[in-house]
């Protein structure tokens, strides 16, 4: 199911509406930052023991991808993630209820407490000087000066360095604190940064290729676990670090476990081999049965991101409204829900995860009415042809729909929909391809005709989705952004414009609750529902606690511990 | 292939190799579930009350015997016998198929090598050489990667892996035999040059093309499964052996017979053609005609 | 014979350029690139995408690419992995040892039992014991691997808890036990086609030879039964067996492919699997260079053999 897009939901620059310092104040105050799991796996959690004295035993964690990349401001993947979050630390990070929590620094900076200033331009950063790196090397400013330069070193093969691009002036004022001062103001660089792990400068400092040294295979970090071993296509083993500066760890080893097939990975979790199963969990098939073992506990949370079909807007029939309405219409999605998905997701219609402050309620509750969907076509002119297929001025209504190979539970969903589709007069025809080349530019430059997806259309926390519902977006159209749909619509543009000027919260919640019901109505994307992930703990492991606001579960691993 | 080289033989020693190849209970045993197979898949899905796509989602995962699912459900409600019976279609025809392509290809290949030697030769064989280099799933998988996958692209991509095999054993045979005396006779005698080849040395390596051959069914109906392992498969709704075992992997131990019935079909399938090459080794070799 | 090697040895490197000619060529051709994973969590634009396409050097024509790859592949540089940024010889090298543990028990385990089974079978043809190696030398071929592996897993691990299911060592312990444990099933998954094969080739092979004429020669002239079998049919009956050797390396890699996705097992087949999931275009060029050389060494060391031990076959 995580196999989506968007997990990082940090969009380009130019496209974003620059707040005003109104807005930034409100949401630098750590004013809801994230959004919260509620009514999930919490309430599943067993009677709080106390974690021990000294860090004991080991926790093996089995991911179904490898991580690869431990530099944690390269290019990498939520897997990589999963990694950094052990070796290395952020400025501060966002807990599960949506709280900005320091890490790194003494405080988050608000304006009250002086790290902002009112018109969020200056940035003055305190922080911890009781951190060490794991070679012993006391932690200072200086290693966070040299993180955002090295990320701006056109040399550097960074992520990205939005927001980043932004800083200038970084002044070291003592050896706890930074300053800096930024171009324009920047709400959405608080939870940038709280994805920004900090590298070390005094041994990054001496190598001469950035892109390239031993670091990037043995990485020094000021985190919870240090740096064991890795065996490439195997698993990578972390140490306690005795030395830590914040809560825990309290087991000694972590092991991440690669195991690339998700059935062998829920036997290994069964034969009791693995003690959690990360990214990507349980297949939802595998839950009922999961949920009958003995000593396992499995947590189903919602995921930000929104399973659906994208249609390609500019493709023959889809740039007819009435056609999308009709195939809407026809899908039977409680099939899909109920059976293919054994119930676990909850159906939506929003782009905006139910748990956001700005999810709008009440949006039109889909219907499947392959009668009205019929009718709908008649009336829009779209006539039956040869062999059933309808057709509108030489436009035959048929198309590909493509997803990963080997995704199972949506290879099913395609053949349901050809079903479902074939009644309404639609010829559906399957083309699935491996990730490398489907999520190339088959899907970034818009090549496809209808994708079924799973994409976190936030921009970190914040519903603006000018990235991806922009008409200036469209990178098959040389915008800058993911708006692959090539929705183009002058109303949306005018309320994303408007939402990124507003500063009120109330106010937002209206302009992106509007935008809300604009895109359900326009039917830019076919809502399946919204993305959920299911992983098995083994029983005794306390701690775990899904956190929406990261990419990875396994963002507390320092936390956990064995009862 | 099989009809061609019997055919081929002459009358009387043809029905002594037919004599024989009854006498080999196996290989009869193979033809006949070959031809159930073959019958079955050709009309028996117009004997079923079932669509093969047909899906009912309110009757997913019907054990065996369930009403009129004769084999149960799947995990979408389709019958699953039925789509066996489409599965098995599609996985012989490829398998044959591809089979054909890489025979034609790998004897022409083999027979040329053999024989002429030299430059000839050793081109040819340094090519087999390069493409056998390739592991065969790797070579599959780039050469998927280039395609859109479907049922020619499939079968000709297996026949793409297969020849090379199938040239390298023609190619030791006709060396060696083109050496010995019945190939220098016939060159005494003023034949042309593909007329040894192919009615002199050929037919004498016939007994391992048949054993290739007969491998190569198998191997090419296993590499189907293997494709959509991969994900490079036949694509839904379409069923195919392969990707029916492959869909039902992940429900083995909630409902095992949608993996067994695909399962045992491929290994009935395999195992029939090459008890069938088997016995037509037996029959056809020339030399065991010698009392 | 120094020639014929030598002359060999130069048709071994011409086969190379090509092997890494056509390899480039598909592997690149192929639509996708390693840059479709960023893509796809949407963390890079594609502004972020083109400056690390260009950092990679990925948006020069393809000739000068090989070009450059192929220069600095005869320098011993084999280029560096996109997703882990480790030189890809030691890559390889790391998931190496893995692999030869599987390919090396897997094929003694074949030759040693497919041998013996087909030789048998063809001394006592239509036997009882034949009948039965051939029919299951026939199933074992048409069982897809992948499947077996994991009715295995289910068998032998989770209904009866014997075996581990997959992992190559328990991590922590590393002992030979501990190995040897979790060795089993998947050496006997790799094995289990390779075992049918030999067996059959050995059996057709067997068999050919033991209706040669002279063969029959030798009977009439009264040599001992075990004479004519060691001395003239195992001899010329192991010749055939050779190319068979030489070509196995690749069909063995392939086998522990599918046997490393199925068993979690940390070798070359999967690494090969994940590196061309991922576009690691140098990783899958030095994984393909790599089995090519062994192939090669594996089919020279075949002719030669072939040549040694045929004196019907000019050398040449």
């Amino acid at each position: 199911m995580v196999d989506s897009t968007g997990k990082f939901g940090v969009g380009g620059l130019h496209h974003l509406g620059i707040p005003n310092r109104r807005q930034f104040f409100q949401l630098g105050a750590g004013a809801a930052a994230g959004w919260t799991l509620s009514g999930n796996a919490f309430a599943q959690t067993e009677r709080p023991g106390n974690p021990p004295d000294k860090p004991r035993g080991q926790v093996i964690a089995a991911l179904s991808q490898e991580p690869t990349v431990f530099h944690p401001l390269m290019p990498g993947i939520e897997v990589d993630q999963g990694v950094w979050w052990q070796v290395f630390s952020p400025l501060w990070f966002i807990d599960p209820d949506g709280k900005f929590v320091p890490d790194l620094a003494r405080e988050v900076p608000t304006v009250e407490n002086g790290g902002l200033s009112a018109d969020g331009l200056t940035w003055k950063i305190k922080l911890r000087s009781d951190v060490k790196w794991h070679d012993g090397t006391a932690f200072t400013a200086e290693d966070i000066k040299f993180s955002l330069d090295l990320i701006n070193n056109p040399d550097f093969r960074v992520r990205n360095r939005v927001g980043h691009s932004l800083v200038k002036d970084i002044t070291i004022v003592a050896p706890d604190e930074i300053h800096w001062r930024m171009d324009a103001p920047y709400s959405p660089y608080m939870s940038i940064l709280s994805l920004t792990f900090i590298v070390p400068k005094h041994i990054l400092e001496k190598v001469s290729d950035p892109n390239s040294s031993p670091f990037h295979n043995a990485p020094v970090g000021t985190g919870p676990f240090r740096w064991g071993e890795r065996v490439p296509g195997d698993h990578i083993l972390f140490n306690a670090y005795a030395g830590y500066h914040g809560k825990g760890p309290y087991v000694e080893r972590v092991v991440f476990k690669y195991i690339p097939d998700l059935t062998v990975l829920y036997t290994q979790f069964r034969t009791g081999q693995i003690d959690y199963t990360g990214l990507q969990g349980i297949l939802p098939n595998f839950v009922q049965e999961a949920k009958t073992l003995k000593g396992r506990k499995i947590f189903v949370s919602a995921m930000p991101s929104i399973e659906h079909i994208a249609p390609n807007l500019e493709f023959g029939p889809f740039a007819d409204r009435a056609v999308r309405e009709a195939l809407y219409l026809a899908i039977n999605k409680q099939a899909i829900i109920d059976a293919l998905n054994y119930g676990l997701p909850t159906q939506t219609e929003s782009f905006v995860p139910q748990q956001a402050w700005s999810f709008q309620q009440g949006l039109p509750q889909h219907k499947y009415d392959p009668t009205k969907a019929n009718a709908l076509l008649d009336a829009a002119g779209w006539v039956r042809g040869s062999g059933g297929v309808r057709e509108k001025g030489g436009v035959k209504l048929e198309f590909t729909n493509s997803t990963t190979s080997g995704n199972a539970v949506r290879e099913q969903t395609q053949q349901l929909l050809i079903q479902d589709w074939r009644a309404i007069g639609a010829t559906m025809r399957v083309n699935n391809m491996p990730a490398a080349v489907i999520w190339g530019d088959f899907w970034q430059q818009s090549k496809f005709n209808s994708v079924i997806v799973g994409v976190n259309f936030m921009l970190g926390s914040d519903p603006d989705v000018t990235p991806r519902f922009g008409s200036g977006a469209i990178p098959a159209k040389g915008g800058r952004g993911y708006n692959t749909y090539q929705y183009k619509s002058a109303e949306a543009d005018r309320l994303l414009a408007e939402g990124a000027r507003q500063f009120d919260l109330a106010q937002r919640k209206t302009t992106y609750g509007d935008l809300q019901k604009l895109i359900r109505n326009d039917l830019a994307i076919l809502p399946l529902f919204q993305g959920f992930i299911a992983e098995g703990v083994k029983e005794g492991l306390q701690g775990f606690r899904p956190n929406i606001n990261t990419s990875s579960n396994c963002w507390n691993i320092r936390e956990w511990y064995w009862a | 292939m099989a009809t061609a080289a019997l055919s081929a033989a002459q009358p009387a020693p043809g029905q002594a190799a037919w004599q024989r190849f009854c006498r080999h209970r196996l290989a009869l045993a193979g033809a006949v579930i070959i031809m159930v197979l073959v019958l079955g898949s050709v009309i028996g899905p117009y004997l079923l009350p079932f669509d093969d796509t047909y899906i009912d989602i309110m009757k997913r995962f019907a054990p065996p015997f369930t009403g009129a699912h004769i084999l149960g459900t799947d995990e979408l409600g389709r019958d699953v016998l039925a789509r066996l019976m489409m599965g098995a279609r599609v996985s012989l025809l490829i398998g044959i198929v591809a089979m054909v392509i890489a025979m034609a290809v790998g004897i022409v290949v083999g027979a040329f090598a053999g024989f002429y030697g030299g430059v000839v030769g050793a081109v040819l064989m340094r090519l087999v050489d390069a493409v056998l280099c390739f592991p065969t799933i790797f070579l599959l998988l780039a050469l998927a990667a280039l395609t859109e996958p479907g049922l020619v692209t499939t079968t000709v991509l297996i026949a793409a892996t297969a020849w090379m095999w199938v040239a390298r054993v023609v190619e030791a045979q006709v060396r060696s035999l083109r050496e010995r005396e019945f190939a220098v006779a016939a060159l005494a005698f003023g034949s042309s040059n593909l007329r040894i080849m192919f009615r002199e040395l050929v037919p004498n390596a016939v007994a391992p093309i048949m054993v290739a051959a007969t491998l190569n069914v198998a191997k090419a109906i296993l590499l189907e499964s293997y494709l959509s392992y991969l994900g490079y498969g036949i694509q839904p709704p379409a069923a195919s052996l392969g990707n029916m075992l492959n869909n039902a992997q992940i429900y083995l131990t909630s409902a095992p017979w949608l993996a067994i019935a695909p399962g045992v079909a491929i290994t009935l399938a395999v195992t029939s053609f090459n008890f069938l090459g088997d016995g037509l080794r037996d029959a056809l070799d020339p030399r065991m005609n010698i009392p | 014979m120094a020639r014929y090697v030598l002359n060999r040895l130069a048709q071994a490197v011409m086969l190379l350029v090509i092997v890494s000619a056509i390899g480039f060529a598909i592997l690149h051709l192929a639509p996708g690139g390693p840059l479709s994973q960023y893509a796809a969590s949407a963390q890079m634009t594609q502004e972020d995408l083109d400056r690390v396409t260009k950092q990679l050097g990925l948006d020069r024509p393809l000739p000068i690419q090989y070009l450059d790859w192929f220069g600095r592949m005869l320098k011993g540089d084999w280029g560096k992995s996109y997703r882990d940024g480790d030189a890809v010889l030691s890559v390889i090298s790391s998931h190496l040892g893995a692999t030869l543990e599987l390919m090396v028990s897997a094929t003694i385990i074949a030759v040693l039992l497919g041998c013996w089974i087909g030789i048998l079978g063809a001394l006592r043809r239509y036997s009882l014991f034949d009948s039965l190696a051939t029919v299951g030398a026939m199933i074992a071929l048409s069982i897809p691997t992948f499947w077996f592996g994991l009715v295995t897993i289910y068998v032998f691990s989770v209904t009866l808890g014997w075996l581990p299911a997959g992992n190559r060592e328990t991590i922590g312990d590393g002992s030979f036990l501990d190995l040897a444990h979790h060795l089993i099933a998947p050496a006997m998954v790799l094995a289990l086609v390779e075992t049918a094969m030999w067996g059959r080739f050995m059996r057709s092979s067997m068999l050919e030879v033991i209706n040669q004429d002279y063969i029959r020669t030798a009977r009439a002239k009264g040599m001992p039964e075990w004479r004519i079998l060691t001395v003239h049919a195992l001899r010329n009956a192991l010749l055939p067996m050779i190319t068979v050797a030489g070509l196995q390396f690749p069909t063995l890699l392939g086998g522990a492919l599918v046997a490393e996705t199925v068993f979690t097992w940390p070798g070359m087949g999967r690494l090969f699997l994940d590196s061309i999931g991922y576009r690691d275009y140098p990783v899958v060029m030095g994984i393909l260079m790599f089995s090519a050389i062994m192939v090669l060494i594996g089919s020279l060391i075949a002719d030669i053999l072939y040549a040694v031990v045929d004196p019907r076959i000019r050398v040449g």
